[in-house]
């Protein structure tokens, strides 16, 4: 199946500093759930802003669907179908939860589209609809990483990027998060995760890719990387493996 | 006694309209890209002379000459963004190098309208500039009542912008999380460009408005950075409710500073203000926690 999106040998790194990617390589397949795993600053989150156009490559290739897009800004990224939640969420904490889902549908200019698009999502999210006129800044963190899903899903994306989707919430909420990406995949959207909790992503993930310093060591069937010594040996030293 | 009070409470409301609008831009422009604009008083100059000269050469009304003041402004606005701040936005630095990057802008606009105009004290001279509305023992002068309704229209205006319009909730966006506003889809580049032709613009406005109720000169402007800063921090920087809360505040404050202490005193009061709230609560009224880096 060709890959939908694309990433080759990316390098990347912030303002002046020194490279955080060194020639980062990742594959996703229409479809499917992939995870990113690796250990502290391997380059995961540079890795999903880089895709995204918050952080510019210095050098390599992005392509969505065969189409360069390592030189779009992040809006434009958008409208090619590449929504993301970054770790800390990013809502606007003093808008209301229908604010935010509004802002979500940004790129959407007909009115009658946004709403359709709009009450689709709460369907899917009904604690949501409940707390519509809620200020996001207010609700608890598992309520704010729904919405911060929600809020990618109004423009119906072609990919859906997660940055630590399970980080801060509880064992429950964590295994509500993964049941709503299986669903997504299931209705043949793609997700593209980051975890820095290598069982608990792998384990809800169909592919999964490990990053280490900035490049990529392999990917593959998420059991396989969840059996492969070498990604033991990566989280707990050679010792251990 | 009483009709004393209530006389200087509605001339310092009236004039806490025309203070917001001159805040207003400055906050605007500080919530979306975190520029504090040193060079916002010297653009409310450059507002009231647009309004000056079209008074004495063409007799327009100040009031009428509000707009095109404002549209002067905007195109001034974009173009200065264009020239200087759209590069320093990549930069690491950006905040501390627009306080410099503006004190720059403020010093040349100063030098350039000097040359052009002299640094003698003007005022457009309207017929209701001298009149004034009398209730008993209240009087309003006209020129400070037209100046504070119409201010408070301008704002009023400005808040139905970014509240109910897809751009203005872009605005909005972006001064909450900027990051998140391009994750949407936000062109955080165009709004910021459009934003500090809007806030320039309202220095515009405003500065036809004060053509009429202040004596003006180009150096004035030193004067106003410190009432105009106390404003917008008093209410919280980068928060338009805050500037608008803050500008009434004060104003109302030195008003009665003003008549009981002497003029000196009022204008003290801004630099007091200033002084305090920096030192008890630097986020402002209704501003967020600062956190501790």
């Amino acid at each position: 199946m060709p890959e939908l999106l694309e990433v080759r040998n990316a390098v990347a790194g912030y303002g002046s500093g020194p490279a955080i990617l060194n020639g980062a390589d990742l594959d996703v397949a229409p479809g499917e759930i992939q995870c990113i795993i690796g250990p502290n600053g391997a380059g995961k989150s540079t890795l999903m802003k880089a895709i995204t156009g918050l952080l510019p490559i210095r050098s390599g290739e992005i392509r969505l669907m065969g189409e360069r897009i390592d030189r779009l800004r992040p809006d434009q990224i958008l409208k090619k179908g590449i929504a993301f939640v970054p770790q800390e969420r990013a809502l606007f904490p003093k808008m209301t939860v229908r604010e935010n889902l509004r802002m979500g549908g940004y790129t959407i200019r007909d009115e009658a589209e946004l709403k359709r698009h709009i009450d689709d999502v709460l369907d899917r999210f009904p604690i949501l609809r409940e707390r519509a006129g809620q200020h996001a800044g207010t609700m608890s963190g598992g309520q704010q990483q729904m919405l911060a899903m929600a809020r990618t899903l109004i423009v119906r994306p072609k990919i859906v990027m997660l940055d630590e989707p399970s980080l801060g919430l509880a064992p429950m909420i964590v295994q509500q998060m993964f049941d709503i990406m299986r669903q997504l995949r299931d209705s043949g959207m793609t997700v593209l995760l980051v975890e820095q909790n290598a069982v608990v992503g792998l384990k809800n993930a169909d592919r999964g890719t490990v990053l280490d310093l900035g490049r990529t060591l392999f990917s593959g069937p998420a059991e396989d990387i969840l059996k492969d010594p070498r990604v033991r040996e990566l989280y707990l030293g050679k010792a251990a493996a | 006694m009483l009709s004393s009070i209530l006389q200087v409470l509605i001339l310092g409301l009236a004039l806490g309209g025309v203070y917001a609008l001159m805040a207003s831009g400055l906050t605007l422009i500080f919530g979306v890209m975190r520029i504090v604009n040193l060079a916002h008083p010297i653009m409310i100059i450059a507002g009231a002379f647009v309004a000056y000269w079209l008074f004495r050469l063409y007799g327009l009304d100040p009031i009428l000459a509000m707009p095109i003041a404002a549209a002067v402004l905007f195109v001034i606005g974009i173009v200065l963004y264009k020239l200087i701040f759209e590069k320093e936005a990549a930069n690491a630095k950006y905040s501390e190098m627009t306080v410099l990057l503006t004190f720059a802008v403020a010093l040349c606009a100063d030098g350039l309208l000097g040359a052009l105009f002299s640094n003698t004290q003007r005022v457009t001279t309207p017929a209701y500039g001298t009149d004034a509305f009398i209730f008993g023992t209240i009087f309003i002068p006209k020129g400070q009542a037209y100046a504070g309704a119409i201010s408070l229209l301008v704002i009023g205006t400005l808040l139905a912008f970014l509240n109910f319009t897809r751009f203005g909730a872009a605005i909005r966006a972006t001064t909450q999380n900027r990051a998140a506003a391009q994750l949407m889809g936000v062109n955080v580049g165009r709004v910021s460009l459009i934003t500090f032709g809007i806030g320039i613009a309202l220095a515009g406005a405003a500065g036809a408005l004060v053509s009429f109720i202040f004596s003006f000169f180009p150096a004035k402007h030193w004067e106003w950075i410190a009432i105009l800063m106390s404003l917008v921090v008093l209410g919280g920087m980068g928060k338009l409710m805050g500037a608008i809360l803050g500008a009434f505040l004060l104003s109302v404050i030195a008003a009665f500073v003003g008549t009981y202490f002497g003029s000196t005193w009022s204008t003290m009061t801004f630099f007091l203000a200033l002084f305090v709230i920096l030192l008890v609560r630097p986020q402002g009224l209704l501003g967020d926690k600062i956190e501790e880096a």
